[in-house]
């Protein structure tokens, strides 16, 4: 079987991007703020992974047990220091926002001071770096292409499994519906916040250790896939994460393969377009297309098939023709 | 080594108080126009960025065709300057020899040439103000804030790699306006700044003042009830809009003439959207003292770290500029939590004429993070008018 390898680079990096909407998308339902630090947890997954392969010398794939619990405890620092502690001080959406900003800010500097002493330290090269060479190859594959597709897949199904059968996931969901109703029926709101920002900021950390497996990565990264996270998330409706993920995987798979298909029209052996460097206007593309035509997503348009004529009519005959 | 320091606090200081006046000049016309629109009436504009780039390629987009086509017109040795690679390769010579020349002599010249870049980046301002109005009275808050700073990032990737904009990644020069004062250009940009944003307060304070600010107020409080006495909610929040992005679009103008230069790095989103809200939310939104305070703090620390971190490059291995990013950030989060208003506070409103003391006995105290109201209707934030419809 063989894959185009632009192929394989754009599912990569939508497993990435739809785990790290994901968690985007349940950081919004729970605490109700966007939290522009997301895609910067991804950055310190990044580092994680850089610092179990190239100063300890071991498998980059120990990396990701270790950055998913790293990336838990550094959401969870952040949300016991200053979230947790703005949101009980009846801080409005803006001043928690601009408190997410400062966060991603302070965050990417640590993590530039942190590739600057390992330069100093290691006399390695920290500030831009992939580690292909690091990874393991299975039939003409390199590893981290299977390995990303069964981290997403099983991330989804744990998480479905997690939010519909356990009483955790079933008092997340509460929590997200209404704090204070699901408080009065005896649900340690303060602990489910906790529990979920672990998770969120574990995932978006996993994500991120997958990034320099295939992508160039630096201390910045975070901050640029910032804007697919949040386009990925708005497609999926902002408030549903079984549309995150689908909206993450589209943004994410669209980002890579238009560039490429839109580089490779060529008329009479010339390059019609070279849009390359314009790679991240594509999300962007997305989010104002999103917002003018369809504000609540892949699940306002699911909604709105399931309530017209022909769409439950539709979705009728293919249940029908299952069964 | 104290007479080292000395004599570099010497050469640098007067230099220092030119660039911090500067800096406080563009910055406080920015955090003034933020603190009219969310201080004073509740619009979280987090696009500010949009409008100062706007303001910076006006000039390198159109005064310096201008420039150059009117010199073209006068005879003087003008490069070709119509394709991509002359717009960039011939910019140094066309503006550095040839325009620069031309404006020493005549002063009018560059004045004129001044004020018609400020009236283009307020009249683009305004454009771009009246455009994000336009989804904002459908959308909600959050989505809006996700666009809004989503397209600062945009408007400087299109920068970056558009060449006709403002030359790429190389930048362009632009014509020194001020090129027949024999002085340092920078004193007479910093003055012109710093004048610009004093009349920009006298604006906002009369604004601010006036039967209309007080509606302003009254709309960050509580917008449903202005809406029942009869007033168009919507519509003032567009003009808030429109006239708050004209006046932020003239920073980008005179930040293009005191570089003399336009490069896409000079207006990113973190210097133009983060940086302003951080000084508004330091010194407290809804007083201009606040603002002023906050802008001159932030300002003040930022450069003096920049201008003497070769001082502190003795003692850490990176870069002093993460620092201070650090420092900042963590300054920010600690007023946040300890100060919740901000450095000063938001005094009650005073209408010459009322007796107060009569009028209410118990304090009553404005306060901010209530507005604009969160959590309200099953924990969503609806800042515009219009009611979310349905609900999936």
């Amino acid at each position: 079987m063989i894959i185009p390898t632009i192929w394989m680079s754009a599912i990569v990096y939508a497993c990435e991007i739809s785990i790290l909407s994901i968690g985007f998308t349940l950081t919004y339902l729970t605490a109700k703020i966007p939290n522009f630090a997301h895609g910067t947890y991804a950055g310190v997954g990044v580092y994680v992974v850089y610092t179990i392969t190239k100063i300890l010398n071991l498998n980059p794939y120990i990396g990701f047990p270790i950055s998913f619990v790293v990336g838990g405890a550094v959401s969870v620092l952040i949300f016991l220091l200053v979230i947790g502690v703005l949101t009980r001080m009846g801080g409005g959406t803006i001043v928690l926002t601009i408190s997410t900003l400062a966060i991603q800010i302070f965050v990417t500097a640590a993590l530039y001071i942190y590739a600057y002493w390992l330069r100093a330290k290691y006399h390695t090269y920290a500030l831009g770096f992939m580690i292909k060479d690091s990874d393991f190859r299975v039939g003409g594959f390199q590893g981290i292409f299977p390995v990303s597709i069964l981290i997403c897949v099983v991330t989804v199904v744990l998480l479905h499994y997690m939010l519909t059968r356990t009483k955790t996931g079933v008092a997340m969901r509460a929590t997200a519906e209404d704090p204070e109703l699901s408080s009065v029926m005896g649900i340690d709101t303060n602990r489910i916040q906790l529990f979920s920002w672990f998770l969120t900021g574990g995932l978006a950390c996993l994500a991120g250790a997958m990034l320099p497996f295939w992508f160039m990565s630096s201390p910045a990264t975070g901050g640029i896939i910032i804007t697919s996270i949040m386009a990925g998330s708005l497609l999926g409706g902002f408030e549903s994460i079984y549309g995150a993920i689908v909206g993450g995987f589209g943004v994410g798979l669209s980002e890579i393969l238009l560039t490429t298909w839109a580089q490779n029209i060529k008329i009479g052996g010339e390059r019609l377009l070279w849009i390359g460097e314009y790679r991240p206007l594509v999300p962007m593309f997305f989010m104002v297309a999103i917002l003018l035509l369809e504000p609540r997503g892949l699940k306002g348009v699911w909604d709105r098939l399931l309530a017209s004529k022909t769409g439950s009519r539709l979705i009728e005959r293919i249940r029908g023709g299952e069964s | 080594m104290i007479s080292m320091i000395g004599a570099a606090v010497g050469a640098v200081s007067s230099r220092l108080i030119v660039d911090i006046a500067m800096y406080f000049g563009a910055f406080v016309i920015v955090a003034m126009a933020l603190n009219f629109q969310y201080g004073n009436a509740g619009v979280p504009n987090m696009g500010c960025a949009v409008q100062v780039i706007a303001g910076g390629f006006a000039v390198s987009t159109f005064t310096l065709r201008l420039t150059l086509w009117l010199l073209q017109k006068a005879g003087e040795p003008i490069r070709p300057y119509a394709s991509n690679y002359d717009w960039v390769y011939n910019n140094p010579y066309n503006v550095q020899t040839v325009a620069n020349g031309f404006i020493q002599s005549r002063p009018l010249f560059g004045i004129s040439l001044l004020l018609f870049s400020l009236a283009i980046s307020l009249v683009l301002g305004a454009a771009i103000g009246w455009l994000i109005s336009l989804p904002a009275i459908r959308l909600r808050a959050d989505y809006l804030m996700i666009t809004l700073i989503t397209m600062a990032d945009a408007s400087q990737i299109i920068a970056r790699n558009w060449v006709p904009l403002c030359g790429g990644t190389l930048g362009v020069y632009v014509p020194n306006v001020f090129a027949w004062y024999p002085g340092d250009r920078g004193i007479i940009t910093a003055v012109l700044t710093l004048a610009i944003g004093l009349v920009s307060f006298f604006i906002f304070r009369t604004m601010l003042d006036s039967p209309y600010g007080r509606l302003m107020r009254a709309i960050r409080e509580n917008e449903v009830t202005v809406g029942s006495v009869g007033k168009n909610v919507t519509g003032i929040r567009r003009n808030i809009l429109v006239f708050a992005s004209a006046i932020t679009a003239l920073t980008g103008a005179i930040w293009a003439f005191y570089f003399s230069y336009v490069i896409d790095a000079n207006y990113t989103r973190a210097l133009w959207t983060y940086w302003p809200w951080l000084m508004l939310i330091m010194g407290g939104p809804g007083n201009n003292a606040g603002t002023f305070l906050g802008c001159a703090l932030v300002v003040a620390m930022r450069r003096v770290i920049i201008v003497y971190k070769w001082f502190f490059m003795k003692f850490i291995f990176f870069p002093m500029s993460y620092f201070e990013q650090i420092l900042l950030g963590t300054l920010l989060i600690v007023i946040m939590i300890f100060r919740p208003s901000g450095l000063i506070p938001e005094k009650l409103l005073y209408i010459p004429g009322v007796n107060y003391k009569k009028m209410v006995r118990e304090e009553v105290k404005v306060d901010w993070r209530a507005a604009p109201k969160a959590r309200t209707g099953g924990g969503r934030f609806k800042l515009w008018g219009r009611k979310e419809e349905g609900g999936g």
